[in-house]
């Protein structure tokens, strides 16, 4: 039954493109192909200036796959492609880009070295000053390459980095190493490495009931210091705002690893903590092909609508016309249930917004009291 | 433990919170309006002459509130109530926030500045720091390198591995035992050059202790109805545990502190940051500061001294819709007190800035080789600056 379930897709995971982990072997073998295949066509008898076939990352590219015996949905891309080509007039700057971030991926490789976005910009600036003018259009010529090469930026030689922590009822091990005591890591909790091949081969030890995702690093710190996870059996993860790859990667990894514990998340009242609650849920296409895996079965647990009886009027603020785009944004995704539609709505309309810290007006202790009641009671959804 | 203030225990600071009432009540009883006086602090001034004593920590002149004005009225008002919630923190040794305390009296605190200032005026009130009235904020601090030390008994041992960054406590009262084999302390501006020193395992060649704030954060754009993700870098500001932390270290271990910080007036100003302490916190400058600290680089003559290509420039920005621009801003930094009569030398270089009108970022020395910095540019200018 189980196996069912995995394999609930029926097949279809074969249309989503992937962006493989790789070593920095097949890193470079994958660029070679890619370089003899354009000489290839360009030496052929009927000679051509090949296009780059990138998977497309564009909103008409992504669909919602909403798992049949799962409970997981995610966003994918499938196979379909944009091109960049020389022989368009305004495209052909685009597409000579994408060959000189992936000849100069190619040479860090090559030393072994790991190279930073703003080193690979100024490197860049430097040796072609006619095609590189900003960090925005490295940025997008990495994931360009990410796109044609379909592995992820780490494997190109790009430094990771993550903000996020852990802390809680969690053993990590790597290979090789001590193992580490989440719970005794102090209120900054652990640090989550950004190193993805490290991340995937972390053998890692519960007795925890739930894992919480916190959205604020504020919030964590409490938390933590407070020790709610031994009054909760639980592990706390917080990305410290809009999560990146590697964080969502570990609480990936964890869902994976305990099936059974719940994932709930505790974000602010107002559209960007749902967009954070969905980008742990969903994925996201936003970071290009890498970022849209990794979606979890993640419940809200709070702050909702029906919270806000808990805490006075004055402390709800106006929200920012940031939090309006946002709420656009989540509302043509097309990917939210009912009840959290209903929600953003709710939120739009009101104009308002609420931070979990407005439920400190209940006293120190209220917060592990709500979460606690609202665990028990199975509040989340 | 850090150099602390004399009688900032908490039951030195509960007691003057009851004194501190009881004057405004004895006052009130007898129908007379109190007077509460508070200190004012800076850290510098635009005075050129040198006759300023911003260099001394006594306060410069007094703000003086009574009830008789309305604005001043509804200042104590919300001052007494933030220590009302500062003294139950204190009496049963919980932590807050600045934005905890906010929620807890929203209609009165109608803003977050205005509780931040209330803090303040405690602080100066009761002689004491922010940390001993239990208000805390969140650590953003990393280290690595050649130290160990404990922290409320959890043990902190980076030499085991000494190019992982590891989180500067927030606590950082409860720092003991420190043991170190480094031989100095570089701080570093941006979190992007702490991870390239970590990359190229700088530490395995350089017995140090590498400090910096996370500067890394996730930016969510929205276009056409598109939510989008960039990894961003902010700047880097030091928060006030790392502040204290490296105040610590440097009282504990004697050891020699290098900045390192991009060659534009931010990057200056962080390093002023460090030395001088920031204005809002200018009351407790004494305990925050670190005026050992020296700047190691970049310099404007650097530019030309290792030979970066000139892409890699910047202009200062002359105008800015948002923010004030380079050029006003190294203008203003100039005019400070503190750059009249000592550091000329961070003067000169400062003017060599303005004049020649570009910046530009540490990363820009990793363009001919990626590990330019750790191979070359640090270690040379620690020799010149040890005297080696």
């Amino acid at each position: 039954m189980a196996d069912l379930c995995r394999s609930s897709t029926f097949f279809s995971d074969q249309n989503l493109c992937n962006a493989d982990i790789i070593g920095s072997s097949e890193a470079r073998a994958r660029i070679e192909v890619a370089v003899l295949n354009f000489l290839k066509i360009l030496n052929s008898p009927s000679p051509a200036i090949s296009d780059l076939p990138l998977i497309s990352r564009r909103w008409s590219n992504s669909r919602v796959n909403r798992g049949l015996l799962t409970e997981v949905s995610c966003i994918f891309l499938s196979h379909s492609f944009c091109t960049r080509s020389l022989m368009r007039p305004n495209a052909a700057k685009a597409f000579v880009r994408v060959w000189k971030v992936v000849e100069m991926c190619f040479q860090i490789l090559v030393q072994e070295k790991r190279v930073t976005q703003r080193e690979l910009f100024y490197k860049l600036l430097c040796s072609s000053p006619q095609y590189f003018t900003c960090q925005l259009q490295v940025n997008r010529t990495i994931q360009d390459v990410v796109a044609l090469l379909r592995c992820s930026r780490y494997s190109l030689g790009i430094m990771a980095s993550s903000r996020g922590a852990v802390t809680g009822r969690l053993l990590l091990q790597e290979p090789n190493q001590e193992t580490v005591d989440c719970s005794a890591c102090g209120s900054s909790g652990h640090a989550i490495s950004g190193d993805m091949n490290l991340l995937e081969r972390m053998v890692m030890k519960t007795d925890a009931r739930y894992i919480i995702v916190v959205e604020k690093h504020a919030i964590f710190q409490r938390l933590a210091e407070d020790r709610v996870f031994n009054q909760i059996p639980s592990i706390l993860i917080t990305a410290k705002g809009y999560p990146d790859i590697a964080t969502r990667f570990l609480l990936y990894r964890m869902s994976r690893a305990f099936p059974d514990l719940p994932i709930l998340a505790l974000v602010d009242w107002n559209p960007a903590g749902l967009a954070i609650l969905c980008t742990f849920k969903f994925g996201s296409i936003g970071m290009g092909l890498e970022a849209y895996r990794y979606a979890c079965n993640v419940k809200w647990l709070g702050l909702r609508g029906d919270d806000l009886q808990l805490i006075p009027e004055e402390s709800l603020i106006p929200l920012k016309p940031r939090d309006l785009q946002i709420a656009k944004s989540l509302k043509s995704s097309e990917i939210l249930e009912e009840n959290y539609r209903n929600e953003l709505e709710v939120m739009v309309q009101s104009g308002r917004r609420a931070e979990i810290e407005a439920l400190y007006f209940r006293g120190y202790n209220f917060l592990g009291k709500y979460i606690a009641k609202k665990i028990v009671q199975a509040n989340y959804v | 433990m850090e150099g602390k203030r004399s009688s900032s225990q908490r039951s030195d600071l509960l007691r003057k919170i009851r004194e501190f009432t009881r004057s405004i009540l004895d006052d009130l009883s007898i129908g007379k309006s109190p007077v509460v006086l508070i200190d004012r602090f800076r850290n510098y001034c635009t005075d050129n002459t040198g006759n300023c004593c911003c260099s001394s920590d006594l306060s410069k002149g007094k703000e003086i509130l009574t009830l008789q004005r309305e604005c001043h009225a509804r200042r104590l008002d919300v001052l007494l109530r933030v220590l009302l919630i500062v003294q139950q923190l204190l009496q049963e040794n919980r932590h807050g926030s600045k934005r905890d305390i906010y929620y807890m009296h929203p209609s009165v605190f109608s803003d977050q500045s205005v509780v931040d200032r209330a803090i303040n005026d405690i602080c100066i009130l009761l002689q004491c720091s922010r940390h001993n009235l239990n208000v805390v904020s969140v650590g953003k601090g990393l280290v690595m390198g050649w130290l160990r030390f404990l922290e409320a008994g959890k043990k902190f041992d980076c030499i085991n591995g000494p190019n992982t960054a590891y989180p500067v406590p927030v606590h950082v009262e409860e720092v003991k035992d420190i043991v170190s084999v480094a031989q100095y302390i570089l701080v570093v501006e941006k979190e992007s050059v702490f991870q390239r020193l970590a990359n190229d395992k700088f530490c395995n060649k350089n017995r140090c202790i590498v400090i910096t704030v996370s500067t890394y954060f996730v930016q969510p754009s929205v276009k056409i109805n598109f939510l989008t993700m960039f990894f961003c870098q902010g700047r880097g500001y030091p928060d006030i545990p790392t502040r204290r932390f490296l105040r610590l270290l440097v009282e504990k271990l004697h050891l020699h502190v290098y900045c390192l910080v991009d060659c534009d007036p931010y990057g200056f100003d962080i390093l002023t940051t460090y030395r001088f302490g920031s204005m809002q916190m200018a009351y407790d400058a004494k305990f925050l500061r670190v005026p050992e600290i020296e700047w190691l680089g970049a310099f404007p003559s650097d530019s030309e001294k290792y030979g970066l290509p000139e892409p890699c420039l910047l202009p200062l920005t002359a105008e800015d819709p948002e923010l004030l621009s380079d050029k006003r801003k190294t203008e203003a930094i100039l005019h400070r007190c503190y750059l009249q009569q000592e550091l000329l030398h961070w003067r000169l270089e400062l003017e060599l800035m303005l004049q020649r009108g570009v910046k530009f970022e540490i990363e820009a020395l990793s363009v001919h080789s990626l590990s330019f910095l750790s191979e070359n540019y640090i270690p040379s200018k620690i020799q010149v600056a040890e005297g080696v």
